[in-house]
C-alpha cells in the first residue's frame, strides 16, 4: 500500500463524517506523511507505524457521533450518528436504526394526522360559507355560525395535537442521543470527563 | 496490553507532553512511541477529541523545512486535567506496586 491508497482508504471509511471534519483529519495524516518522508522514511514504513486504518476510522467516527449528535436535535444528524456507530457494532444497525426509523415514521404519521385535523377544520369553515353558493356539492347539516365555531375548535385541536407531537419528537431525539452515547461508552469503555473510575 | 487501559494512559501522556512545550502531531507521535509501543495512527483522533473537549487548541506555524505544521497547545482546562490525571496515575500505580510487592514477599 502506498500513501495515496492509505489516504483514499481512510477517506472511504470516513464517508459518514461531514466533509469539513474529514478534510481536517486527512490534513493531519498528510502532514504526518510529509514530515516522515522529509526525514527520509519510506511511505511503507510510515504506513506500517500508523497501524490499522479501520481502527483510526472507528475512533474518528465514534468521536463525531459523540460530539455532533449530542448537540443536534434533527433526525438527519442523529441518523448519521447511528450510521457512524456501525463501526462499533452490527447491534446498532438492527436494534437501533430499525426501531429509530420506525418511530420516526410513526411520529411523522401522527404529525400528518394533526395537519389533517387542522385542514378539516379549515374545510368546515370554508365549506359552511360556500354552501349557499354550491348546495349540490357541500352539505353541512348545521347553521353557518355553529359550523364556523366548530371549525375553529377543530383547527385548535389539530394545532394542539401538532404541538404535542413536536414535543414528543424532541424528547425522542434527545433520548436517542443519550442512548447512543451510553451505547458507545459501554462498548468502548472510554474515560469520560465526569467518570470517577478509570 | 489491554487496549482500553492504554487509551486512558495515552491521553495522560499526550497532555503532559504539552505542559512545557507546544508540539505538532508528528513530534508527539515520535516522543510517545519512543517510550511505549502504540498504534501511532490513533494519536491524531485522540488529539481531535482533546481539542473538541477543550483541553487543547491548535495553531499553524511555518517551519523552515517544509509545509506549515499544526501545533497543539494546552488550554487552562487542559492544564487542570493534566494535574488531575497525573495524581490519579501516581496513586493508581503506587497502589498496584504495593500489591505486587506484597505478593512477591509472600512467595
Amino acid at each position: 500500500m502506498n500513501r495515496k491508497e492509505f489516504l483514499n482508504e481512510l477517506n472511504k471509511q470516513l464517508k459518514n463524517v461531514p466533509t469539513e471534519e474529514k478534510e481536517e483529519v486527512l490534513y493531519d495524516y498528510n502532514e504526518h506523511f510529509d514530515i516522515g518522508l522529509k526525514e527520509g522514511r519510506t511511505e511503507e514504513d510510515i504506513i506500517n507505524s500508523l497501524g490499522s486504518i479501520k481502527t483510526i476510522a472507528k475512533e474518528i467516527n465514534a468521536n463525531y457521533m459523540i460530539n455532533i449528535a449530542s448537540k443536534s436535535n434533527n433526525a438527519g444528524d442523529i441518523f448519521r450518528a447511528i450510521l457512524a456507530t456501525f463501526g462499533l457494532g452490527f447491534f446498532n444497525l438492527v436494534f437501533v436504526l430499525g426501531p429509530f426509523i420506525g418511530v420516526c415514521g410513526a411520529l411523522f404519521g401522527l404529525f400528518i394526522g394533526g395537519a389533517a385535523i387542522v385542514v378539516s377544520g379549515i374545510a368546515l369553515i370554508f365549506g359552511s360559507f360556500l354552501q349557499p353558493l354550491l348546495p349540490q356539492f357541500i352539505y353541512i347539516p348545521v347553521n353557518t355560525f355553529s359550523a364556523v365555531f366548530a371549525g375553529i375548535g377543530i383547527i385548535a385541536l389539530g394545532l394542539l395535537w401538532i404541538i404535542g407531537i413536536v414535543y414528543v419528537t424532541k424528547i425522542f431525539f434527545k433520548f436517542t442521543t443519550k442512548y447512543l452515547k451510553a451505547n458507545y461508552n459501554i462498548i468502548e469503555n472510554r474515560r469520560g470527563v465526569d467518570e470517577n473510575s478509570i | 496490553m489491554n487496549i482500553q487501559f492504554k487509551k486512558g494512559v495515552l491521553e495522560l501522556c499526550v497532555l503532559s507532553l504539552l505542559v512545557n512545550k507546544d508540539r505538532y502531531g508528528y513530534e508527539l507521535v515520535n516522543e510517545i512511541s519512543e517510550k511505549i509501543s502504540i498504534s501511532e495512527g490513533t494519536i491524531y483522533p485522540l488529539l481531535r477529541r482533546l481539542k473538541a473537549e477543550g483541553y487543547v487548541t491548535t495553531y499553524l506555524k511555518e517551519s523552515q523545512s517544509g509545509p506549515p505544521r499544526k501545533y497543539y497547545r494546552l488550554t487552562d482546562t487542559g492544564i487542570e486535567m493534566v494535574s488531575t490525571l497525573k495524581d490519579e496515575w501516581f496513586n493508581f500505580t503506587k497502589g498496584v506496586h504495593e500489591l505486587l510487592n506484597r505478593e512477591d514477599l509472600n512467595e
